[in-house]
Parts: C-alpha cells; structure tokens; sequence
C-alpha cells in the first residue's frame, strides 16, 4: 500500500504547484523532488507524466491493447492522436510512438500495440507489462483530424495503421456520425486482423460502418479481399472521388494510396500518416537527404556526406559546439527520428530520443533533430 | 625535472596507435549497459542519502558526534556530486541512456559555477587542448607557473600563498575561469560582453549561497535548532570539497613527468596525436575502489583524458589495457601513489615560482 492513494493523484498536481516553481527557477532538483513524491505514489512526478496500466487485452494475435490511467500531469488528447511511451531496457530509455485508440470520459487512455519481431520494446511490452505497472508518457502529436463535413469516409489502415483510424472512428461514430464510412484493413494473416469483435459490433450497430479486411500473405481465405492495397478493392463503395479519405500505415502503403488518389484526381480531403521507415543499408554513396530541425521548425536539405554541424552551419544556423571532433559533447542534441552515421565509428543510430552530437553524426536518411 | 622517456612516434605509428586506442574505444561503447545504469542511479542515491543525512545531523547543533559527522557527510555527499556524478554526468558520460536526469548537456550540479561554465571551460577547451601552453588554462590557472616553458612574471613569487587561496576557495576559482576576467581587465574583452556572464553566474552563487547559508541555517532556527552550527557544518563540507577536488585535479596534469606541448605542435593534429597527448599529458594515481569514486575515477587520468565520454567506471578496467598499449609503443604511463604525485606537484609549485636564470648568449 502506498502513502498516497492513487486516486489523489490528480488532486496533487495542483498542490505541487510551488515545488514547480522552484525547480523551473532552479532551486531544487526535479529528480531530488520525483524521487521524494514517488515514495508516497510511484505514479506522483512533478512534470513528468507517468500511467498505470489498468487493463490489457489482445485484439489480434500480434496486438494488445492496453487501458492506462495517467496522473495529473497528464495534459489530454485526441483520438487519432500519438503519444510516446517509455521503457526502460538494458539501461536504456527507449520511447516510442503509439497511437491512442480511446480517451475515456474518466481520463483513461487506450493503445494498442503490435509485435514488430526483433524490435526492443514491443515484444518486451507484449511479453512482460504486468497490469499495476507503471510507464512513463511523452508528447502527444499527431494532426489527424476526422472529417466532419465529409460526405463519405473511406478509412484506409495497413498493419498497426488500424488504432489512429479506429480512434477516430469510435468518436465519431459515438458522436453520431451518419455518413457513409468505409474501413478497410491490411494485414498480412487472418490472425492479425485486429479489433474484429469490436469492429462488427460497430457495424451491426451502425447502418453506415462498413469494415473489410484485405490479407496481403499467403494464406487464402475467400471471405476477405486478396493482396496490397488496389483500386479494385474499393469497388461498391459509390463515387470515392466523393470521400474524405484517411490513410495510415507504413511508407510504402501510404505512398501507393497517395498515387492512387493522385491518378483519381479528386476534390475532397486527403490525410495520411506513415511510420517511419526502417534503418537503411549502411550505403554510403552520395545521397539527398531532407534535415527537420523541430525546435526551427525548418526543413533543410542535406546529404549524407558531411557532419549535421557542418550542413546546418553551412545553411546558416549557428548551433553549439565546441570541439569539432567529438571530444567534449558541446555539440550534444536529441535525435526525434531518422538514422544518422557515427563518422568515427560507422555505427548508425535510429533510436528517438538518443542523444547525439552535431559534429560526428551525418544523416544517412531523412533525419528530424532538436535544434 | 622531467625526465620522461618516450619513444617518438612516426604518423604511421601515430595513426596505428589511434587505431588500438578508438577500437578499445568501440568495444566498451558497444557493451554499456544495464550495470553502468544501475551504478550512476546508486552514485546518485547515495549523494541523496549522504548529503540528507548530513543535514539532518546538523540539526543537532554543537555536540561534536553529530557535528562532525554531519559536516562530513554533506562534505562527502557534495565530493560524490561533484566528481563521480557532475563531472562525468556532465561529460556526456550518460547520454547513451536517453534519461534526462544524466543528460550532459542540461545537468546542473552543486557547485559555484554554472554547468554551461563547465561545458566550455573544461569539456571543450580542456579536453581538446590538454596541456597545450596558451590554449588550456587550466595550465595553472593562470595564477600559478608549474612548468619552465611557462613565461615567468613578478606575481609568480608569491605562488604558493595564491595556490593556497586557490584551493580553499577552489569551486570559485574554477567558476570565474570561465568570465576571462584576465582579458576584461587588459582590455581585450568588453564589459558588455562579460556582462550576461556575470548575470548567470551571481544566479548560479545566489542559489549556491542560498541553499547552504541561508535556506538551511533559517530553517535550523525555525526548527529550534542552532542555526550557527548549521551554518558553519556548511562551511566546513565546502571547504572539505574545495580541498580534496583541488588536490586531485593539481594531480592530473602538473605531477613531475606530465609534459607540456607548444601551440605549433598541435596544428592540423591528428587524432592518434591528440590521444597521444592526452596520454603525456594526464598522470594516475594508485588506490582502492572508494578511492577512485571519491576522485571521480579521475585517479585515471590519463583514460580519463583518452575517453572523455566513457563512462568512468570502465576507466579501471580500460587502463589495464592502456597501459599496454602505451608500453607497446615505448610511452611512459605516469601514475603514482596520490601523495608522491600530488608531492612532486608542491615541488613544481615552489620551484618555478622564482625566475628563470637567464642563460648566457655565449653558451650555444
């Protein structure tokens, strides 16, 4: 039993209020301040935004939803919306992105997450996160949005792409909604279909869902459509061009539904959001690269041949540094995404939120740092 | 009175001797992990667990037992916080854990000088000119001469009462360094530039001040408690710190056979030469474990020098293999009990505190 209740939690963010304004002005130390607050509740932080896990269910054979309770810190946010979550693994605090499936009239949230063999925290997530545990949360992005005035929607998810479209979809629909809406989901297997008892219930309660799986492996199965994402599919939906259309998923399957609405050549809205590409190849000849500095908020191009310290000065940036070399960490600046090269050692870094230095690192593909 | 026998290296050996060194470099990096974690938490719980207690102990007033041992407690937990957790945390040591409580580039430690002070003066400035006359002022300071090569002024006489001064007053004399106050005065830097400076660091010292002088003295005398005695356990923990941090760094560039080099000798350097340089310029000092935490494992030097950024738990492990690596390529590796080094430091000290005798025109 802790000192603190949980369910006091989100009183307490109000009575912290002056032990924040110490340590913003530096007075105190907000790790010395956490480590006192987290002996009365392991979820109580100053700033920092920790939830519990409250409930864990699989929704397919390769995702498991989680249902978090996150304490007063926590500042709110959409369906449709992405927060970073954190672990920590062999010393290190990895953070990534998932999306929110459902913000609960209680403050709740709801992910899910899908298994990407070989990955470090997601196996490790579906594996080993016991409910009671407690995780710390990041920033919340995503613009997303659902189409309010839309005539028809046309959802359009591949893989793990489903939770920021079934966000959107379950308030919309719980709004009332009444537009025809059609969702249409590739995985690979029948297995990997997720949300499917959810999803029908959905359809049976509303005239205007339709939901459709498209399986993109091997395997047969005559109820769903076959292969990667076609315009055939989309057959019996009406006029599309008429449709918002929302698409998510990895690059190359947000790339093909791009070109397709492209050659449509339609009037209405297009949304789409694709994961990160995986590391690249540690090719190294000469490549284009795109630079997004976040805290700027400019994009620069670069290649891959010359140190970010030097392109970005060369676009007329005057970041921090000191050595040049690599020697005293002056240069130190968080990685948001992308995969850069260690000039010295060769090794590439991909993990957000690591820590690297302007003066050794070049880009290997496109790269969003903190500057 | 250095007599260092080193064996010259030709840029080929150069480049070969980086070599060795920048894959030693490579597979430690490649095995941080989960154990350098759990260390620097525990560093950091215990600078937490010495310093609380310190202060609760204070609380007692006078009675010796207490007293003591509280001054020494907060002495000891402010030793911890500066050398094994603020100075490698602030190194970048951490990084690779992505936590923001051990990032380099926004911890602030407990000590006179701003962190961003210390970026510079030392991550940058130090660290790539080590030893470097002109360059690295922490040759001395620039209140103290330790080596012939060192231009000889009439201030240089009264050293051994200035490096006194200094090292009780140590974390002041590391925080000025950084507002060049040598140039202001000579006219070379604006007032308006050191201006900002001196604005971060009077907010920094009014912290520093507050908490140690202030804060906790008042809040003895809210508590019923002696407020004086609180005060002066304060003092002494900081005068401890200023003590020991001082002695342990005089010993790491300026013991007997730690070499100098000129500006011309480090034009275009290579990285085999830089590393070469660290490894002339830094000296060791023998001890137990608790000996090289308390210096914050800068008892190792010269791996210190080598491998800024590795954590520096791994430097007891790593100078085993530096050491080889240096007697391979016939280069002396200085290390020596603390007292016989930070001795032959005295003896720089007193020796080059009088002129040089000019040598005669006709003696060539």
């Amino acid at each position: 039993m802790h000192l603190l209740p949980v369910a006091l939690l989100p009183l307490c963010s109000l009575l912290l209020r002056p032990l924040r304004a110490l340590v913003a002005r530096g007075w105190l130390r907000e790790s010395d301040v956490d480590a006192w607050l987290a002996l009365l509740n392991p979820g109580l932080r100053l700033n920092r935004v920790m939830a519990r896990v409250a409930a864990r269910h699989w929704v397919a054979e390769d995702m498991l939803a989680l249902t978090l309770r996150p304490n007063g810190n926590w500042r709110g946010a959409q369906p449709g919306q992405h927060v970073q979550l954190y672990i920590e693994r062999d010393g290190v605090r990895l953070g990534r992105s998932y999306s929110l499936i459902g913000v609960g009239a209680d403050g709740s949230l709801q992910i899910a997450i899908k298994r990407q063999s070989g990955g470090r925290v997601s196996p490790y997530l579906l594996e080993h996160l016991a409910v009671g545990a407690w995780l710390e949360l990041g920033s919340v992005q995503g613009e997303l949005h659902w189409p309010q005035q839309a005539p028809g929607v046309l959802l359009l998810a591949a893989g793990s792409g489903i939770t920021p479209l079934l966000g959107l979809l379950r308030s919309a629909l719980a709004q009332g909604f009444a537009a025809p809406v059609t969702l249409l989901h590739y995985v690979r297997e029948q297995g990997q279909r997720a949300f499917v008892e959810e999803l029908q219930a959905l359809q049976a309660r509303h005239a205007n869902l339709q939901v459709r799986w498209a399986l993109t492996g091997q395997g047969e199965a005559p109820a769903e459509l076959q292969g990667r994402f076609a315009a055939k599919h989309l057959q019996g939906i009406g006029d599309v061009a008429q449709h918002a259309v929302l698409s998510c998923g990895p690059a190359g399957f947000v790339g093909a539904v791009q070109q397709w609405w492209q050659a449509l050549g339609s009037q209405a809205e297009l949304q789409v959001e694709a994961f990160t590409p995986p590391p690249l190849s540690a090719g190294n000849e000469r490549r284009e690269v795109q630079l997004s500095l976040a805290r700027s908020r400019q994009v620069l191009s670069a290649h891959n041949q010359a140190s970010l310290l030097e392109q970005v000065e060369a676009h007329g940036l005057r970041p921090a540094h000191g050595c040049r070399q690599g020697i005293c960490a002056s240069c130190t600046c968080t990685l948001v995404s992308g995969v850069v090269r260690d000039m010295r050692s060769g090794a590439l870094l991909a993990e957000p939120g690591q820590a690297i230095r302007l003066c050794i690192s070049a880009p290997q593909g496109d790269v969003e740092i903190e500057l | 009175m250095n007599n260092r026998q080193d064996r010259q290296l030709s840029p080929a050996e150069l480049d070969a001797f980086g070599a060795e060194l920048d894959a030693l470099r490579q597979r430690t990096l490649a095995d941080l992990g989960e154990a350098d974690a759990r260390y620097i938490r525990r560093i950091r719980t215990a600078v937490r667990f010495c310093c609380w207690s310190g202060r609760g102990l204070l609380m007692f007033g006078w009675f010796p037992p207490t007293w003591l041992l509280g001054s020494l407690l907060l002495g000891l937990g402010k030793i911890l916080e500066n050398m094994e957790l603020g100075h490698n945390v602030l190194h970048g040591q951490y990084d690779w854990m992505n936590d923001p409580e051990f990032a380099g580039r926004s911890y602030e430690w407990d000590i006179a000088g701003p962190s961003d002070f210390w970026r510079h003066t030392h991550n940058h400035v130090h660290h790539t000119w080590t030893n470097v006359l002109g360059m690295d002022d922490d040759v001395g300071y620039g209140v103290v001469r330790l080596f012939p090569e060192q231009r000889w002024k009439p201030f240089y006489r009264w050293q051994p009462l200035w490096v006194t001064l200094q090292a009780v007053l140590f974390q002041y004399s590391v925080a000025i360094q950084h507002l060049r106050l040598d140039k202001v005065y000579k006219g070379k830097l604006s007032k308006a530039e050191v201006r900002p400076l001196i604005k971060q660091f009077n907010a920094k010292l009014l912290r520093q001040w507050g908490k140690d002088y202030l804060f906790f003295p008042l809040l003895a005398l809210l508590l019923g408690a002696n407020a004086l005695a609180v005060l002066a356990g304060n003092v002494l923990a900081n005068l401890l710190r200023n003590l020991w941090t001082f002695t342990v760094i005089f010993c790491g560039h300026f013991t007997e056979q730690a070499a100098v080099f000129s500006k011309e000798s480090v034009v275009g350097e290579s990285r085999g030469h830089w590393y070469l340089r660290q490894l002339r310029g830094s000296s060791n000092l023998n001890g137990g474990p608790l000996f090289h935490i308390l210096t914050g494992n800068l008892s190792h030097q010269i791996e210190h020098h080598l491998f800024p950024d590795l954590p520096a738990r791994r430097y007891a492990a790593l100078a085993v293999e530096v050491r080889e690596i240096a007697e391979r390529y016939g280069q002396h590796y200085n290390s020596g009990s603390l007292w016989r080094q930070f001795a032959t430091v005295l003896k720089r000290i007193w020796i080059y505190r009088r002129a040089p005798v000019e040598p005669l025109a006709a003696s060539v």
